[in-house]
């Protein structure tokens, strides 16, 4: 194996001795073995070896940063040189900084061994069982892999971390067709660090095959209205994230465009709301266990019961705005459940719709939202009825929040995130 | 839109020249399996980037990956390996790991398919120069666009300048076809700002300028930018003052930009055979009528009208030499785009669209240069015979489903009222069955706008350009 702890030692004395007051550096080496189905046939078998350093140096406050796969002694003096020139061509911002303080800290996830053999069995047996549970179903693409890496973080700051990680992914996608009918298509996965369950049972790739088999033939909205929107675990972890990006991550709070900057421990949201980043969470697989300025990553509410508690910001715009830093560089996120089966929340919407995917840009900086209500189904008296297409969907992100009609208390656990269904108000649906 | 290439500036640094990859493969050829086919290709690709957020340089970095991979055929399926490493040892370990992986696939989920077709064989090279400014010239020069924007443009609530150069070098061996040098590299310069409306909402535009080529020989002087940072204001300054569309079909204009898009997005990915296999609605549509006759789309490789495309391809990572692909003739759909694969599966002709990011990706079937092509329209004219609709111009996001449904984030418009651009617009959103949709053309402009600044996600990222006149047409405007 690469002595990765001498080669950042290295590097971080090499950083010093061309004048670095402060750098920081990570070397990995990781190995891939994946297979992938193509058109609902195994088409491709790989195993990838790769490596990568990244090294960054400030000197006087100005920061400079390279990231290169190779670690022979050429490659790295060139590194360390860029990375210098770099530096000392920026302009100076002391907001640059590490954590204050690091150690030695040793860190084991996951399975590091990969299983080939039984990786393969159980990707030929999820697309066994989709062929003969799920005959309208076609696995566009399937991707399954084992990735193991191992790599060693060290700062000027004393900071030196080992990490060894190893863990399964699954991600397909697929359509259900009948004749030339189809369904939109539609994405799933999970990550996991054990082979000991079929696939079909991580995180929802049964129940997402089950509801894009009945998306094949669908129907218009008709007219306008404005209802409720149920957004199914994996969608509603897409539109946290763009409220995590659109009002708290580095840009907006940076620039001052967040409508949140100021509402630190205010009320934000539905007091029902608490979503958290817990890389540390028994249900995450993996997570992340130290930041590139050299924290430990930890556990943080991002909103608890509606009070937005953390901005999920760096170290660098901390110290430009003043607002504290994220206790982790975000990723695993889990939302509290609510009190009501989803069948309850199902039963009491008079007219909404349950989106399993949307497809719009970026939302606007004011939280802003419009785009089309993929795999979607219309829910009319409390009972989900047709699959709808051509249909959009517009609201907002921050009013969303205050306007909860209920969340779920099953959730979907799929090694990134832990998320309930969750059901908002004052949507606005439109057909063609 | 794109910048055309200006001599180098005296005052730009010296940096370094490009070391270029060192030929190792070809003498491996003996080396590759017999009654398998081989790829042996060694790339670097390498990445500048530098932004400024509202005055503070936030990023400030230069990243070079490279390495060596192999691919193998065997009846029907595929065996890869990389290594990040490019010496002797790492081309034969992934010499045999990719074959052993292919005879691992072949003995499991084997499909007895015959050996692929050969294709034109011979030799591409393609070397142009490949400076690598450093790094202070980048900063220098949006640091030079963001002071301009500072000062010339009051009332901002965000601003932003970033640079992004990027570059893939690639040397290719394979068993049959053609072997190759190649290398593909564009910069831009993104600039973006950010304004309040009199009721305190944020309105954002955002602008890509630049194209093929290294930094140094797409731009020399910030001030040939500044044209552009006082135009982008003015549209913001416009955009703020800006109203919802009204929701429902219309007849429109869409830009080249937005046709561009369309073509990629909407039409683009049902035709790549891959997902045609995978159950795009293309796959019942061949020869069949799916857009008004005026209508005609091409995949160019690396020339387009007489001039050279935006991101030329003359060879993919499989070793087909590169042509164009014409996917839509007069409003029929006539072809998709094809590895050596799928070509033979649809027996059609292989035009080199099998390309791969990294060295440790492996080539998978990728539009180059798409676009639908100019037809005889003057803008203004189309514009003057729109009663009551909008002109759609710039746009910032763009996604499409396998069925041909799309949807385009639209960031700049106006409203056109009896044959006149009208007040701007706020943000919305556009949408439509592509097939359908493509049928309401009724107007194609004679001028093609490109792009090439985004990349194309599939399984991996990828440079693309995409391109098109402005086309009347209906569509769902999505208001508010």
């Amino acid at each position: 194996m690469i002595a990765l702890d001498q080669i950042t030692q290295d590097i971080i004395e090499r950083l010093r001795g061309a004048g670095a007051d402060k750098a920081y550096c990570t070397a990995a080496t990781s190995v891939t073995r994946e297979f992938n189905v193509d058109g609902g046939q195994f088409s491709l078998m790989r195993t990838l070896f790769d490596n990568s350093l990244s090294l960054t140096g400030i000197v006087g406050g100005k920061k400079g940063s390279v990231g290169i796969n190779k670690f022979d002694d050429a490659a790295v003096s060139q590194a360390v040189a860029d990375c210098m020139a770099s530096a000392n061509s920026a302009e100076a911002d002391a907001a640059w900084d590490l954590a204050p303080e690091g150690g030695t800290r040793t860190f084991t996830q996951g399975v590091l061994e990969a299983d080939e053999d039984r990786l393969f069995d159980r990707t030929a047996e999820l697309m066994e069982q989709i062929s003969k549970r799920f005959p309208k179903i076609l696995v566009e693409q399937m991707i399954v892999s084992h990735v193991r890496s191992h790599s060693v973080y060290r700062n000027t700051n004393g900071a030196f971390y080992t990490k060894d990680a190893g863990y399964y992914n699954v991600d397909l996608m697929f359509s259900g067709h009948d004749g030339e009918a189809a369904s939109s298509f539609f994405g799933t996965g999970a990550i996991t660090d054990s082979l000991d369950h079929p696939f079909m049972e991580l995180g929802s790739i049964e129940r997402d095959l089950a509801d894009v088999e009945k998306q094949i033939y669908t129907k218009s909205v008709g007219e306008k209205f404005t209802g409720v929107l149920l957004l199914p675990p994996g969608c509603l972890g897409s539109f946290l994230g763009d409220i995590a990006d659109n009002f708290a991550s580095d840009g907006p709070v940076l620039e001052g465009t967040s409508i949140w900057r100021d509402r630190l421990g205010e009320q934000v949201a539905d007091r029902r709301i608490t979503i958290s980043f817990a890389p540390g969470a028994k249900e995450i697989v993996c997570g992340q266990s130290y930041t590139g300025e050299g924290f430990l990553a930890e556990d943080f509410d991002f909103i608890r019961e509606g009070k937005l508690e953390s901005f999920l910001v760096s170290l660098y715009v901390s110290n430009k705005t003043g607002v504290p830093r994220a206790k982790n560089s975000g990723g695993s996120m889990i939302m509290r459940p609510g009190d009501r089966s989803l069948q309850e929340i199902i039963a009491s919407i008079d007219k909404g719709i349950l989106v399993g995917r949307f497809s719009g840009g970026q939302p606007g900086t004011n939280g802003d939202f419009s785009g089309v209500a993929k795999n979607s189904f219309l829910i009319e008296n409390g009972k989900i009825t047709d699959a709808v297409s051509e249909t959009m969907i517009s609201g907002n992100l921050a009013d969303m929040l205050q306007n909860v009609v209920a969340i779920s208390r099953e959730t979907v656990a799929d090694g990134y995130t832990v998320l309930p269904w969750a059901a908002f108000g004052g949507i606005t649906v439109s057909g063609k | 839109m794109s910048i055309k290439k200006r001599r180098k500036a005296p005052e730009m640094k010296e940096g370094r020249k490009n070391t270029m990859l060192d030929d190792i493969l070809t003498r491996r050829k003996k080396d590759f399996a017999p009654g398998v086919h081989t790829e042996l290709r060694a790339q670097v690709n390498k990445t500048r980037g530098v932004s400024f957020l509202s005055g503070s340089l936030t990023t400030n970095v230069r990243s070079e990956v490279s390495g060596v991979s192999a691919r193998v055929y065997k009846n029907g399926v595929y065996g890869f390996s990389s290594a990040a490493e490019y010496d002797a040892d790492a081309v034969a370990a992934v010499l045999a790991a990719a074959t052993e992986n292919a005879l691992f696939m072949d003995k499991r989920a084997g499909r007895g398919t015959p050996a692929l077709l050969p294709v034109d064989a011979g030799q591409t090279v393609r070397e142009i120069t490949d400076s690598d400014p450093v790094q202070k010239d980048y900063i220098d020069f949006a640091g030079a666009l963001d002071a301009y924007m500072e000062k010339n443009c009051p009332g901002l609530s965000g601003r932003g300048v970033s640079i992004r150069a990027d570059s893939m070098e690639k040397l290719l061996c394979v068993s049959q076809g053609h072997d190759a040098h190649v290398i593909l590299p564009r910069c831009y310069v993104y600039l973006r700002m950010t304004a309040d409306t009199s009721g305190g909402n944020p309105v954002e535009l955002f602008v890509p300028v630049g194209g093929h080529g290294t930094f140094d020989t797409v731009f020399s002087d910030p001030a040939l930018l500044y044209p552009k940072v006082d135009e982008l204001y003015e549209k913001l300054m416009q955009k703020r003052e800006g109203v919802y569309p009204q929701a429902g079909e219309k007849t429109c204009i869409l830009s080249g930009e937005l046709t561009g898009m369309l073509a990629h997005e909407a039409v683009g990915h049902t035709v790549e055979a891959d997902l045609v296999l995978g159950g795009s609605v293309a796959a019942h549509s061949l020869g069949k009528t799916v857009a008004s006759p005026l209508v005609t789309m091409v995949d160019y490789a690396h020339t387009c009208l007489g001039a050279p495309a935006p991101l030329p391809i003359y060879v993919d990572d499989e070793g087909t030499p590169a042509k164009d692909v014409v996917l839509i003739q007069d409003g029929v759909l006539t072809g998709y785009m094809n590895s050596r694969q799928t070509a033979q599966h649809f027996d059609m002709e292989p035009c080199g669209n099998a390309r791969a990011y990294l060295f440790s990706d492996e080539p998978l079937i990728r539009m180059r240069n798409t676009a639908i092509v100019p037809g005889t329209s003057k803008l203004e004219d189309m514009i003057a015979s729109v009663e009551d609709g909008y002109y759609f111009i710039d746009t910032n996001n763009g996604q499409a489903d396998t069925t041909g449904e799309f949807m385009f984030g639209v960031c700049m418009g106006y409203e056109i009222k009896n044959g006149k651009l009208g007040r701007a617009l706020l943000d919305t959103t556009i949408s439509g069955v592509a097939f359908e949709m493509l049928k309401t053309v009724d107007m194609v402009g004679d001028t093609i706008s490109w792009s090439s600044s985004g990349f194309c996600g599939k399984k991996q990222p990828m440079p693309v350009g995409l391109g098109g006149p402005a086309i009347r047409c209906k569509i769902t405007v999505g208001g508010r």
